[in-house]
């Protein structure tokens, strides 16, 4: 089986972040992967580990994505390609898509998987129209994933009434969910490893397109701007005896926030 | 005049609360408005998507429409929209709408943007505001295509009681199955426990709470306020909670008028999840928890203390 894994690198969401005329302050960000595509990697090398499998990972855009790329080599990938272009300054989930089919498409896969969203934008749109894209089967916010056969696995997916079990035909896209595992830390020994591998880093011509065809001048949504999100300001914190405060609490709830 | 097309969240047969939202918010700024329900015996609800505010029902119902698929739901809901001639589909906050509207978008040709929190259409271009970045800063998006299918994130909208639609049936064909991804099963929640996303009251429990004998104590708080019961990731991890119960960014956004957050100390993810609640009550026996810069309502103490007396006196308060 040929698996591809769908890597971003983000902002630190752990880290204050300051909004300043619309933009976000960079001083002081941190970056690093995104946490759902860490769960992502990490279900890619599992199934290599159970079942045989080459893995190949794919990035787009970010910078320098070498630490990254390396730390996901040092979890078990054998692969991993960077795309990065000026033309994809601006892009949206479709224009990432259309990189992707085309990462894809070069590499003939069996299995894609993706983080179910990327914590900068939390938008989680890139990997369902990834598969619309390709026109192939895809599951979303999946915790599960089994192999059936060489054809066929049976996914786990966190729906609305309680888990849904979805038999998929391969290839197929799924999008993960950060419960369907707890990603490995990196080994000293793999970590070693990792800085002999190569990267391959390419732009949208050695991608086998243009900016033309990605479509990449034109998004079809774009941020205007950034502003603060209103905090919500902590209210009245009671200490001392438990009974006291607590009865007082509930007082309150009652008369003050009128929600009993 | 803007023509929006609202996706009805049904439950088990139940028509959510979302729909009446999105209606209300739809004909607030002036817009024209129908409806696309997706299920399986699901013709009693007409009624009922008339009151909540619209004034065509496209009806998709069929046998095979039972269980969720992503795909054919997708169908449905992009052939109501080409009927319809929708600039706008609106999505609530739910897994398969979160699931259906990208797909959507790519169909129709449209923008697509999940988690709004508000819309403009007043100008030449549609433009959104929604937050990011696990809620530490909002963005304002402007949309560039004619059309935009988006996901309302959850409490962005309140519902008009005034509201009034009208009956104006459209039967949909039955979509295909999707024969690539086969949904064999829905391994159903306990029944009878009350839906997080659309409770009043979500009582939440956190890794204060240690074990089972301290989730069943915060258990029979949230039964006796018939609130929903929701957790943190914490206890999830921990194999205490089921992943469908865990609030946050990466689990469910609840926006309920009361929300308890019990033995939770509050890391963002959780904060993102419930921080559109109207009033927030923290019990945290750490006075430095970071869940006290939210809380409208803070107890420093001991939940196994505490929680026995809240539900005493919330008891005699009701009596």
């Amino acid at each position: 089986m040929k698996i591809l894994t769908t890597v971003k690198k983000v902002v630190d969401v752990e880290l204050n972040m300051h909004v300043k005329d619309g933009a976000i302050i960079e001083d002081g960000l941190q970056y690093v992967i995104n946490a759902w595509d860490e769960s992502a990697v990490e279900e890619a090398v599992q199934l290599k580990e159970n079942h045989g499998a080459e893995t190949t990972l794919v990035s787009v855009g970010g910078g320098d994505n070498t630490d990254m790329i390396r730390r996901c080599y040092a979890m078990g990938i054998e692969n991993g390609i960077h795309i990065e272009d000026p033309a994809l300054e601006k892009a949206d989930s479709f224009i990432s898509a259309r990189v992707l089919q085309k990462a894809y498409e070069k590499g003939g896969y069996d299995l894609v998987i993706t983080g179910k969203q990327a914590q900068d934008t939390d938008s989680g749109q890139t990997g369902i129209i990834l598969a619309e894209l390709l026109g192939l089967p895809c599951v979303s916010n999946v915790v599960g994933i089994e192999v059936v056969d060489e054809q066929h696995i049976r996914v786990s997916r966190s729906g609305d009434s309680g888990t849904e079990i979805v038999e998929t035909e391969l290839p197929a896209v799924v999008n993960v969910d950060v419960s369907i595992n707890e990603p490995r830390l990196p080994q000293m020994r793999g970590i070693m490893m990792a800085k002999k591998k190569k990267i391959e880093v390419l732009d949208l011509a050695g991608l086998g397109t243009s900016a033309d065809e990605i479509g990449s001048a034109s998004p079809k949504s774009e941020v205007v701007e950034f502003m603060p999100t209103e905090t919500r300001q902590g209210g009245q914190k009671f200490e001392g005896d438990v009974a006291e405060i607590t009865t007082k609490v509930v007082e309150l709830l009652a008369n003050e926030a009128k929600v009993f | 005049m803007a023509k929006v097309l609202i996706v009805a969240e049904i439950k088990q047969g139940i028509l959510k609360s979302s729909t009446t939202e999105l209606l209300s918010k739809a004909k607030s700024v002036g817009a024209e408005t129908a409806v696309v329900a997706i299920g399986t015996d699901i013709g009693s609800l007409v009624p009922e998507l008339v009151k909540a505010g619209s004034d065509t029902q496209y009806i998709a119902d069929d046998a095979g429409l039972a269980l969720f698929s992503a795909g054919p739901y997708a169908a449905a809901v992009v052939d109501a929209a080409k009927q319809f001639n929708a600039d706008l589909v609106w999505f609530g906050f739910s897994e398969s709408g979160k699931a259906v509207a990208p797909r959507v978008a790519a169909q129709l040709d449209a923008a697509c943007a999940t988690e709004i929190t508000g819309i403009d259409l007043s100008g030449e271009q549609i433009e959104i505001i929604r937050p990011a970045i696990t809620n530490k800063v909002m963005q304002r998006v402007k949309v560039n295509a004619a059309k935009l299918v988006a996901v309302v994130r959850a409490g962005a909208f309140e519902a008009d009681a005034g509201i009034t639609g009208s009956e104006n049936v459209v039967t949909l064909s039955a979509p295909q199955a999707d024969l690539k991804a086969v949904i064999k099963e829905l391994v159903r929640d306990a029944s009878g426990e009350i839906d997080l996303t659309d409770a009043d009251v979500v009582v939440s429990v956190g890794r204060g709470a240690k074990d089972q004998a301290g989730i069943d104590l915060v258990r029979e708080l949230a039964n006796d306020l018939k609130a929903g019961f929701g957790s943190s990731r914490a206890m999830v991890d921990g194999g205490f909670m089921a992943h469908n119960k865990q609030v946050g960014q990466t689990g469910k956004i609840v926006a309920p008028t009361l929300y308890m957050a019990i033995g939770i100390s509050g890391a963002i993810q959780h904060l993102a999840g419930m921080n559109g609640s109207k009033v927030i009550l923290a019990v945290n026996k750490d006075p430095e928890a970071p869940i006290f810069n939210v809380a409208d309502y803070g107890i420093v103490g001991d939940l196994f203390e505490v929680v026995p007396i809240l539900r005493e006196e919330i008891s005699k308060l009701r009596s």
